[in-house]
């Protein structure tokens, strides 16, 4: 039958035209010039209804046989070509990886600021409260209060700022320890970071500096409490493996008192050349101490009912040994260079 | 206080190398500052006897000798040209190590062989002295050992006394306390002398001035050998000590300080007229002292005096007249106890520290010029030979007497955190020279008088237990039973400080007092002034800053010096104002400033003390932009600093803040603006003036900047769930042309105002120049509506048209097509 000659041979053609498309474009040509809506194939099925019964079977029958294997074809091909394209696609779209990425530049936190939130964030975690007071103080919570009145030796080693009369830049943190206990009874659990003042400049000693003190006054505070608070926290500031030990010591408000040395994290001791600890094995840390009864008494506190222990630190001597800083005065300089490192 | 541990030997014995002996020191007792080396670490000094002595035949400047060391001659090249055939002297052997470390050779110098050394007082340790070789006398036999007659090497610790442990001041304080250490015994050797001198009664004492001298006591040794020095032991002591060897009188004075911790001053008796009178100073008079300065004296110092002058500041420093001199043959020898708290005022009124107002103004123990007068007239009687006076003169109206402490075992175990038994408490405190009594768990010590330090019952039990060992102190932590935390000022600070790190910024701390033109080059506003520091380190430093700017701007312009681009730095911290109390309230607040006290305030008082302060403190928050900020990257321009960066920060600290100018004069005038959340006034936020930025040395440099009360910042608001729809939104664009003078934030925010489906207003884009008339801008907003349901079309054009006809009554602004 010449109808059905001709549907083979469209097939055929249009076969070929799918297999020899390159592009998907290409394709797409072949899709609507072999089955598209003016496509001789879809004429020849839009006249199907003119023929008699018997050639419409037929004719309809190889018609969609043929329609069908072309689109098998189509989508075929269509699948192998479209892989090809997206994957030269993909290839051309491809960049140097080794280029830097959109800056999110990274800040920084100042070295004495971050041993002070590490310190404040472990007390924090034993339950002790952050107090803080005046930097200018009254002479006599800076001083008397604390057992050093008026003409007390004690005075002449704070080098002190005045200002107004009767008016200091505070000589340390312990102006607020007092100024706690005045205004609140025991228990008290607490640590006063802050920054000091002493009229004291040199290669080792900046005029200003910052000191954390803390204050527990409680029932039964024995000196093993403080040492296994201040070994706990010496842990946390320089890693698990440190150790303290406590040398006798002489402060104004505490009573015994002592200096807690924790034992060098980097070498542990063991080298004699150890830049850390100049080959002591130890770092001088803090002074501490059991509240004086008399400093208690001031208070309006009991020292038969209650004792308590204090200690002090100075967090950028802290910072010099734990990120290796070898002059103090570059704490207080602003300078990027410095800072951009921590 | 160095002290020469061959010294420290004649009171206690010890088997211990040095560095056992320094951390004992320091777990038990007191820091050791240093441990010095004196003479002769290692090897052999023996005495010999110089056989010939002429010059070197191939060096001007050396000599060589034949000394006999014992049977055995040896050649040695000298650089001194003292020694002499039958000289004595000392000899190194080859094979020693000087204190320096240096081991001797054999060696050949200028051609001879020289075998070992002759060595002067200084390579011996003994003094300072390096003008020749040491002179042996007839008493030292060639070739024996010099260590046979002294210590040919020294080592000397340091030890850094605490204030409160005077008595440490001495060698005898020390050999106790390390006894008490090492629970072992102590001595103190005696010397013994006879008494048969000119009597001391010849002179009169009388002190007028009782309250600043407890004690004075007064000896007289007559019949001096005069012009000698003191033997050779005591002179090397004195040097291995730290002090200088003067002459025979005033060494035996300093030896026996050094030994006791009690000053003693000689007078020559000779010079002295009628007696010694200790009375306060006379109006204007003047002292010329052995420093050779002249001061003038007040009523409060002390003067010993004889009836015609004053001979001494009394425990500071002598006059030139009355001191004890080489050719002094009659001594009237001092042994005092000044009040430390006078000692210390004049020593601070003069501005002179001497070794003895040192130790005056910890307080010493009267009771030691017993045992200090004692020791220094026999050793005077020894050398240069004196007849001790029958007498001694001696004011001590009130003598101290031991006191009793009570130690309580249990208040001891408690405060210390572990066991301590009675007999060990017992024991410990007699070593440190109490007395004992126990009644079980009840303890009570008799003090002796030099531990003026041991008054309660506390300061027992500090000396119990460093002497137990803080090693024994277990590590315990106390059950804290309250919840911990930052108080919500404290969090956001810390909120404050993290946020700005992130944003990349670095966190700077800088100093809180600076130059007056912290405050004048800012134009400082209200002219409230600074609060001053009355004692600055120099004198342009004495202003406490009132805002963190300043100190920002200086630490930019450094980073411009150092070669930076720019940076971005943040500081959070307090400024200060004066805030002077009412006329009327000054008295209080002066009362309030010295005694805590706060009754001049009435029933209100403990709320409205820090209005008596006089300084207002506040936090603050201050942020300096300068040059650029971020550098360019390959695909990104350079970020530089400017108004709407740094005003971004500003609405990323504190949302909901407005903007308005009206900012600070050192800003830039229309580039600055005041920020307020609701009526408060929150702070400013603005670029330099470029007048400013010069005065501060950053002119070249854009520099943008804002400080905040860090009390209205919100670096983390607290959350709430708002409910949303989900049908689509729709978003529509519209350019508007307005004046140019037109606020679009203003506009942006009153568009956002008019409510209905509007739910969100966007600037993007502002432009002036091309199709724009002259003297306006366009403004390109962006919106989104969005309804219950689905919007239709006509919905969104109706409110399109609701905005174009609010904007154009409002700001006159035209759509553009
Ligand atoms: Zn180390």
């Amino acid at each position: 039958m010449a109808v059905n000659g001709r549907i083979e041979e469209l097939k055929n053609a249009a076969l070929s035209a799918v297999r020899g498309a390159e592009s998907t474009a290409a394709l797409e040509d072949a899709r609507v010039r072999y089955l598209g809506r003016s496509a001789e194939l879809t004429e020849i099925k839009k006249s199907i209804g003119t023929l008699s019964p018997d050639e419409r079977k037929e004719v309809g029958r190889s018609a969609n046989l043929a329609s069908r294997e072309i689109e098998g074809a189509l989508e075929a091909k269509t699948a192998q070509l479209s892989a090809g394209e997206r994957e030269e696609r993909l290839r051309a779209e491809a960049v140097d990886v080794t280029l830097p990425g959109v800056p999110h530049p990274r800040g920084n936190l100042h070295p004495s600021q971050r041993i002070i939130d590490e310190v404040v964030d472990f007390f924090v975690g034993l339950g002790y409260g952050v107090a803080e007071g005046p930097e200018a103080e009254t002479d006599y919570y800076n001083f008397t209060a604390l057992g050093i009145p008026p003409g007390h030796p004690a005075r002449t080693m704070q080098d002190t700022f005045f200002l107004d009369d009767g008016l200091v830049l505070r000589t340390h943190t312990s102006p607020v320890q007092v100024r706690t206990m005045l205004s609140q009874p025991p228990p008290v659990y607490v640590v006063c970071p802050g920054r000091t003042y002493r009229r004291d400049s040199d290669p080792t000693h900046t005029p200003m500096f910052h000191q954390i003190e803390g204050l527990a006054v409680d029932r039964g505070l024995t000196l093993g409490h403080l040492k296994g608070t201040l070994a706990a926290m010496a842990r946390h500031v320089f890693g698990d493996d440190v150790t303290v030990r406590l040398r006798p010591s002489y402060f104004q408000f505490t009573e015994p008192s002592v200096e807690l040395d924790v034992s060098c994290f980097r070498c542990g001791g063991s080298d004699p050349n150890c830049k850390v600890c100049k080959g002591a094995g130890w770092l001088e840390m803090l002074g501490a101490g059991m509240v004086d009864p008399g400093v208690l008494e001031e208070a309006g506190v009991d020292p038969e009912e209650y004792t308590g222990f204090a200690f002090g630190m100075g967090p950028d001597r802290m910072a010099m040994a734990k990120y290796g800083i070898p002059d103090l005065r570059l704490f207080f300089e602003g300078d990027l260079r410095f800072l951009r490192q921590f | 206080m160095r002290v020469p541990l061959s010294w420290l030997r004649e009171y206690v014995d010890f088997e211990l190398g040095v560095e056992r002996l320094v951390e004992l020191f320091t777990l038990h007792s007191q820091e050791i500052d240093g441990v010095y080396r004196l003479g002769v670490t290692a090897g052999e000094v023996v005495v010999g006897e110089v056989v010939e002595f002429g010059p070197h035949p191939n060096a001007d400047r050396l000599s060589v000798a034949k000394v006999d060391l014992g049977g055995r001659e040896v050649q040695i090249v000298a650089g001194a040209p003292n020694p002499y055939p039958g000289a004595r002297v000392p000899v190194v052997l080859p094979g020693s190590v000087m204190a320096d470390g240096t081991k001797l050779k054999k060696a050949k110098l200028r051609g001879l062989e020289s075998y070992g050394m002759m060595m002067s007082e200084r390579e011996l340790g003994i003094s300072a002295d390096h003008g020749g070789i040491l002179l042996l006398d007839e008493t030292h036999e060639p070739g024996r050992p010099v260590a046979d007659y002294f210590p040919v090497g020294e080592t000397v610790i340091d030890i850094d006394v605490t204030p409160n442990r005077p008595d440490l001041w001495g060698m005898i304080g020390v050999a106790r306390e390390l006894a008490a250490i090492l629970r072992t015994e102590f001595r103190v050797p005696e010397i013994p002398y006879e008494a048969g001198g000119e009597p001391t009664g010849a002179f009169g004492l009388r002190v007028e001035a009782e309250d600043l001298c407890p004690r004075y006591d007064l000896r007289r040794v007559s019949g001096l050998a005069p012009g000698l020095e003191a033997p050779l032991w005591m002179r090397r002591r004195i040097h291995a000590a730290g002090m200088r060897p003067i002459n025979a009188v005033v060494d035996a004075t300093n030896y026996v300080m050094l030994e006791t911790g009690q000053p003693i001053h000689a007078f020559d008796a000779a010079k002295v007229h009628g007696g010694i009178v200790a009375r306060r100073g006379r109006p204007n008079e003047k002292i010329t002292l052995l420093d050779g300065t002249t001061r003038t004296l007040d009523g409060e110092m002390l003067v010993i005096a004889d009836e015609e002058r004053g001979l001494v500041i009394a425990g500071v420093m002598g006059a030139e007249d009355a001191e004890v001199s080489a050719g002094t043959t009659d001594a009237l020898i001092e042994v005092a106890n000044f009040a430390g708290d006078n000692i210390l005022r004049t020593s601070q009124r003069l501005g002179l520290r001497t070794d003895a107002s040192g130790r005056f103004e910890r307080g010493l123990d009267p009771n030691m010029a017993d045992l200090a007068m004692g020791r220094v007239v026999g050793l005077l009687a020894r050398n240069p030979g004196g007849d001790v006076a029958p007498d001694t003169l001696s004011h001590y109206p009130e003598p101290v007497q031991p006191w009793r402490v009570p130690l309580r075992l249990p208040r001891a175990e408690l405060l210390l955190g572990m066991p301590v038994g009675a007999e060990e408490a017992a024991s410990r405190l007699g070593a440190l020279g109490c007395e004992v009594e126990a009644d079980g768990q009840e303890l009570a010590a008799t003090v002796p008088t030099f531990r003026r330090d041991l008054r309660r019952e506390v300061d027992l039990v500090e000396e119990v237990g460093r002497l137990i060992g803080l090693d024994q102190v277990p590590e315990e932590l106390p059950g804290v039973p309250q919840p911990g935390g930052l108080t919500p000022d404290q969090q956001r600070r810390r909120l404050l400080r993290r946020l700005l790190a992130d944003l990349g910024l670095s966190e700077a701390i800088t100093y809180t007092f600076g130059p007056r033109r912290w405050t004048d080059d800012l134009n400082a506003q209200g002219g409230a002034g600074a609060v001053r520091i009355k004692n600055p380190l120099s004198a342009e430093n004495g202003n406490l800053r009132a805002s963190i700017l300043p100190g920002l701007l200086d630490a930019a312009a450094r980073n411009k010096t150092f070669g930076l681009r720019g940076g971005a730095i943040f500081e959070v911290g307090r400024v200060f104002a004066p805030d002077p109390p009412s006329r009327a309230l000054q008295g209080a607040a002066l009362k309030f400033r010295m005694t805590g006290s706060v009754d001049a305030l009435g029933p209100d008082a403990e709320p409205n003390k820090d209005s008596l302060m006089g300084v207002r403190e506040e936090e603050s928050v201050g942020v300096v932009l300068a040059g650029t900020i971020r550098p360019a990257g390959w695909n990104a321009p350079p970020v530089r600093a400017g108004f709407f960066e740094a005003k971004g920060l500003v609405e990323r600290l504190v949302p909901g803040a407005t903007f308005a100018p009206d900012a600070p004069s050192f800003l830039h005038p229309g580039r600055s603006a005041v920020v307020r959340v609701g009526e408060v006034k929150a702070g400013w936020v603005g670029e330099l003036h470029p007048e400013t930025a010069e005065k501060f040395g950053l002119d070249g440099w854009p520099v943008a900047a804002f400080e905040l009360d860090p009390g209205v910042c919100r670096p983390d608001v607290e959350p709430r769930f708002e409910p949303f729809v989900s049908v689509p939104a729709i978003a529509r664009d519209l350019a508007v042309v307005v004046e140019r003078a037109v606020p679009v934030g203003e506009m942006a925010a009153s568009v956002q105002g008019i409510g209905g489906l509007l739910a969100e207003v966007r600037v993007f884009d502002v432009y002036e120049g091309d199709q724009v008339p002259e003297g306006h801008k366009s403004v390109a907003l962006g919106f989104v509506f969005q309804g219950e349901r689905t919007l239709t079309d006509e919905e969104v054009d109706a409110e399109m048209a609701r905005i174009t006809a609010h904007l154009d009554e409002r700001f006159a602004g035209r759509v553009r097509s």
